[in-house]
């Protein structure tokens, strides 16, 4: 076993073993807990860093060890780093040191559950997001649902048992069939490792390839969430911790638009290419609908939540351009709106903390008392807006110009005129346009509803009862920091995140 | 295939007779100590049947070759050493559960009982004859009967008990008729050497008898529609005695079916696969339905225990004539899980019971605060029921599906996955009241909830045990398919 | 010699009337006579084919099977006795302390 490979085990399951030294620690003792905690998080994000250092674009750091094979069954342990995982990894264990420190006065009960579940979680992400073997896939990826359902339902707001149930339900309903399928796949061809089964992919039946990728999508689908599919997201989100908000948006989300990126796309290019359009035009109708549901809502945390629907629309529009500009733009925005939207969430929870409200109108003018959050906030906002020069732009704008140019949408476009029996030239020759357009109409729309919270929040007429709230302290600006930093930094310049996703962007499509 | 008498061959049967002299040890002792020594019994019954399963896993192992001992009364193969040494770690486990139960502790005659039931079952999952294969229902039975109704001063228990008998006399009734016809037909009561009678039988005169003989096995599985017992059982018997009937009773019931299924009636292959396949549907949906409605929990594993029959079934139906795939595999696997799984959920319960006194939901409410250890024990059964990774129940589900899926009945595989989220549904809810309800009275959650030493001793083995099957799962697998490659 | 027909006839009658009188009687004593009726309605048939084929299992098995019901009821007494003590009814519709 090489270096690489054992820094892939340790990034992995160095949280889960964090989680059991919280067992030795009294459940009284509240800040040590946290503190092993938050260490534990960051000796896995120095793990992660370590395996950046030695990671080349052009080579997955791997490691394949088999776990069961008995009767045609061959289950590996199968782990790997390779530009589709590495930002969402770096994602993960960025997101969880700073989510567990913004907990560090909000959550009091049963500290040491949270942590350890917390940790726990982690794990499982990572599982997600390094497996290359279908079983191990699915195993890590059941496995994230037990702590995020505890997290919300322990530790989250007014109606946190419907939320917590109704989340783990449906995901739970997405995911089984799914099982179903990859197990047909590794019946069917004796593997369950995801290259070995692409190198079979031609052997797959169209029939059974159009099944799989509908069994496999759904669970994605849920999960991402997809319009129309969405309806357990803005519940969960309003009802979990800030913590968890930040996990779930962050890196949970991401979790189902890997999948598609890592299975869908690759096990059956054909069934994609065929279902592009209606998952362009799903995704564009969930962009428009949750930027427009975003608009009208009047607490803070939900108006967030809805822009996730909205954003994520845009990568699934990436992913399912199904050309090189899309698909990177997609993973780039998969890690913009964790970025984003992880500090929103964070910055949301901070102001619940000192009001206890996340009403948009018990505030307004709060730039006056708190200026250093109004600054913060205002970047964030814009952000996610995706305002130039910050890191938003850069991932919708690859994204528009991938789904303007693709050629997917564009030879379905085609279709479509020309069953309706018009001839005029312009509509054929850029179909893909379209489709750009009318996602564009979601950044205009961002732009509105996120500068609207804004306005109600930080500007206008400062209320009595917000007369005395106390700025940011040094415990949330560190909590911040790093992601405003990357903000700015994948903002300004992006090359070298694009360095490392674009070679394996660019084998996907070329097998 | 059938090997003359010689002395060797009492070491195949050693495990049975083990038992027995186990069995006539405690009587002797019950009555020659006085009442406060008697808890010992217990631990002597416990220490009894672990050396029991150390020596039959050592000695007794059955040759390469499955042989028919004693004039073919006996099939000695990897099935029915795998599944004896389940049933002796699954009545070890009881007896541990047993011992500090006020109205079974110190009684020497429920050990004894306990004991002859599982030797039944043993005898059942080595049965090479329809003679042997009904005394060994019987055998496992009637003390069960007795267990069920072991506490005379509780309502609840007689009846279940006189239930339990009444549905089990009358199903066994409908079975030996069918064993009757079987003989009739064939002039055999060899399993093996009914086969090949059977064979030239017109078709519906072997499904008629075979339908007749799966009264009996589904009334032993709890398959739905011969069901109705075991919500009312498992709520009247005492709560060990209910968690070994949904588990070791269950495994033995399928143990017969497999074996009886292959070796007798091979020809009708097609025609029962579509029968138990439609057994299958019912059962896990009829029994996942009811337990949505249930607010004790005793009742909401009983109706668990029937929807588990039913994906239990699934494997079954995934079997091929070949012998060479998932199917029978899974369902070893399927039981060994289940075994330990639900052993874990019914000790909890009886741990929480013997304190609290109630087996209603409502009072599971906060109990993560009052007993966290207790409440993680719960975690991990109902998680491993519901089919959650890492446990072993997941494994388990997994497998059997998998069978399904590469026998080609992926319709039924995918009935059984949206019936694990029914499942998974009631199982959350029990977890709901453990871990994110509080009690009404906060003071409640103070109480302490002691849980004596042979519980925490059960209670640890079962969870190492259930999270082994769950990530370690390729040994348990081997052996479950050497098991089931020697019915073939 | 009559035909084992017959006795098979007669047999599948006896099972019948017992199944219904399982089915249909509510006082457990004729419940378990109904059962009784049933297990030799099978030995009629074991006994009846045994003599056809002219080997001994089926008779071997039918001194295991009257082994086997005296057992059961003896066990079923108990119960019954056990009920009657506390409810001095042993109707099957008053035992009913349990759900189902």
């Amino acid at each position: 076993m090489d270096f690489g490979a054992l820094l892939l085990t340790l990034v992995t399951f160095a949280p889960l073993l964090g989680a059991a030294a919280l067992l030795l620690v009294k459940p009284e003792q509240k800040n040590a807990l946290r503190w092993v905690a938050l260490i534990t998080a960051l000796v896995t994000f120095g793990i992660s860093l370590g395996l950046l250092a030695i990671f080349n674009p052009a080579d997955a750091i791997r490691i394949d060890l088999p776990w069961l094979s008995v009767a045609g069954w061959n289950v590996h342990y199968h782990l790997a780093l390779d530009g589709l995982s590495i930002l969402l990894v770096l994602l993960t264990t960025l997101l969880t040191p700073l989510a567990i420190l913004s907990t560090w006065t909000s959550v009091e009960d049963r500290v040491r559950q949270f942590m350890a579940f917390f940790l726990m979680l982690e794990t499982g992400m990572l599982g997600v997001f390094l497996a290359q073997d279908l079983f191990l896939f699915y195993i890590f990826w059941e496995f994230t649902l037990v702590p995020m359902y505890f997290l919300i339902g322990i530790w989250g707001g007014e109606r946190r048992i419907y939320a917590a149930v109704k989340f783990f339900l449906y995901t739970m309903a997405g995911s089984v069939l799914m099982l179903v399928a990859l197990l047909w796949l590794g019946t069917q061809y004796n593997t369950f490792s995801l290259p070995e089964l692409i190198a079979q992919r031609a052997n797959i039946p169209p029939q059974a390839q159009t099944w799989l990728f509908l069994a496999f999508a759904l669970a994605f689908a849920i999960k991402v969430p997809m319009w129309p599919l969405h309806t357990w997201l803005p519940d969960a989100h309003v009802e979990a911790p800030t913590a968890g908000s930040v996990i779930l948006a962050g890196v949970l989300l991401k979790m189902g638009t890997y999948g598609f990126l890592r299975f869908n796309l690759t096990l059956f290019p054909q069934a994609s290419w065929e279902f592009s359009p209606w998952m362009a035009l799903l995704a564009i109708i969930g962009i428009l609908y949750g930027a427009l549901v975003s608009y009208a809502q009047t607490d803070a945390k939900k108006l967030v939540a809805y822009s996730s629907v909205s954003h994520l629309g845009f990568v699934m529009l990436g992913l399912f351009a199904l050309n090189q500009q899309g698909i990177q733009g997609a993973l780039l925005q998969m890690i913009n709106h964790g970025l984003s939207t992880g500090a929103l969430f964070l910055m949301v929870g901070m102001l619940y903390e000192r009001r206890h409200t996340r009403a948009l109108d018990a505030f307004g003018g709060l730039w006056k008392v708190i200026p250093v959050f109004g600054t913060l906030l205002l970047i964030v906002s814009l952000s996610s807006v995706g305002l130039p020069g910050l890191n938003g732009f850069i991932g919708e704008f690859t994204i528009l110009l991938g789904a303007a140019g693709s050629d997917a949408l564009g030879n379905a476009w085609n279709q479509i005129v020309t069953a309706l029996g018009v001839s005029f030239i312009p509509m054929r020759s850029a179909g893909g346009l379209w489709f750009a357009g009318f996602a564009a109409l979601g950044v205009i729309f961002a732009a509105a509803y996120l500068l609207q919270m804004y306005q109600k929040i930080c500007l206008g007429a400062l209320k009595a009862e917000n007369q005395n709230l106390k700025d940011l302290s040094w415990r949330e600006i560190i909590t911040l920091l790093p992601l405003l930093v990357l903000i700015f930094w994948i903002g300004l310049y992006p090359k070298p995140f694009i360095d490392l996703i674009a070679p394996a962007i660019n084998q996907m499509l070329g097998y | 295939m059938f090997v003359p008498f010689d002395s060797t061959m009492l070491l195949a049967i050693l495990p049975e007779i083990l038992l027995v002299v186990l069995a006539g040890v405690v009587l002797a002792l019950d009555a020659a100590w006085q009442p406060e020594k008697r808890r010992w019994l217990g631990w002597l019954t416990v220490v009894g049947l672990a050396v029991a399963f150390i020596l039959t896993a050592t000695v007794s192992q059955p040759e390469s070759e499955p042989r028919l001992l004693f004039g073919g009364m006996l099939r000695d193969d990897w099935l029915s050493f795998a599944f004896r040494l389940v049933f002796l770690f699954g009545a070890a486990i009881t007896t541990l559960f047993a011992m500090d139960h006020e109205a079974l502790g110190r009684k020497g005659e429920f050990y004894v009982l306990l004991l002859v039931s599982t030797l039944g079952m043993n005898l059942m999952a080595s049965a090479g004859d329809l003679i042997m294969l009904y005394l060994a229902i019987e055998t496992t039975s009637i003390p069960l009967y007795i267990l069920a109704g072991f506490i005379t001063t509780d309502d609840k228990s007689t009846e279940a008990g006189f239930k339990y008998l009444l549905f089990g006399a009358m199903t066994s009734a409908v079975m030996l008729y069918g064993f009757s016809l079987l003989y009739g037909f064939s002039g055999e009561t060899n399993l093996y050497l009914l086969a090949g009678k059977l064979g030239e039988l017109p078709m519906p005169a072997l499904l008629g008898s075979l339908l007749l003989v799966l009264v009996g096995f589904s009334f032993k599985v709890s398959a739905v529609p011969f069901h109705f017992w075991a919500p009312d059982v498992y709520e009247g018997a005492p709560t060990p005695v209910a968690g070994f009937l949904s588990t070791a009773s269950k495994a033995a019931g399928f143990a017969v079916l497999m074996r009886v299924l292959l070796a007798a009636f091979p020809a009708a292959l097609p025609s029962w696969q579509g029968l138990i396949a439609l057994l299958a549907v019912v059962t896990m949906t009829v029994g996942n339905l009811l337990a949505l409605a249930q607010t004790n929990v005793k009742r909401l594993l009983a109706f668990s225990s029937i929807a588990h029959a039913g994906y239990i079934l699934i494997g079954v139906v995934a079997v091929n004539a070949a012998g060479m795939n998932l199917g029978m595999a899974s369902v070893v696997f399927y039981l060994i899980a289940y075994l330990l799984t639900n052993l874990a959920a019914f000790g909890a319960v009886a741990t929480f019971g013997r304190v609290s006194g109630s087996d209603e939901m409502d009072a599971y409410k906060g109990l993560s605060r009052r007993s966290p250890a207790l409440a993680l024990v719960m975690l991990v059964a109902f998680l491993s029921l519901s089919g959650m990774p890492p446990f072993g129940g997941f494994i388990a589900k997994v497998f059997v599906f998998a069978a399904a899926v590469e026998a080609n009945w992926i319709w039924l595989a995918v009935i059984g996955v949206l019936n694990s989220i029914i499942g998974l549904y009631y199982y959350l809810t029990l977890l709901k009241y453990v871990y994110l309800y509080r009690q009404d009275n906060l003071e409640e959650e103070q109480k302490p909830l002691p849980i004596s030493r042979p519980y925490a001793l059960a209670l640890v083995l079962l969870v190492i045990g259930i999270i082994l099957l769950g990530t370690a799962f390729n040994p348990w697998f081997e052996w479950s398919r050497t098991a089931a490659a020697s019915l073939f | 010699m009559i035909p084992v027909e017959y006795y098979l006839g007669l047999s599948a009658i006896m099972f019948v009337i017992g199944a219904l009188g399982v089915m249909v009687r509510r006082n457990p004593l004729v419940i378990f006579m109904s059962v009784e009726l049933m297990l030799n309605s099978a030995n009629l048939v074991f006994v009846a084919f045994a003599h056809a084929y002219q080997v001994l299992d089926g008779q071997v098995f039918v001194f295991f099977v009257m082994t086997v019901a005296a057992a059961e009821v003896a066990i079923g007494l108990a119960l019954i006795v056990s009920i009657f003590r506390s409810k001095h009814n042993i109707n099957a519709d008053t035992v009913n302390e349990l759900k189902g």
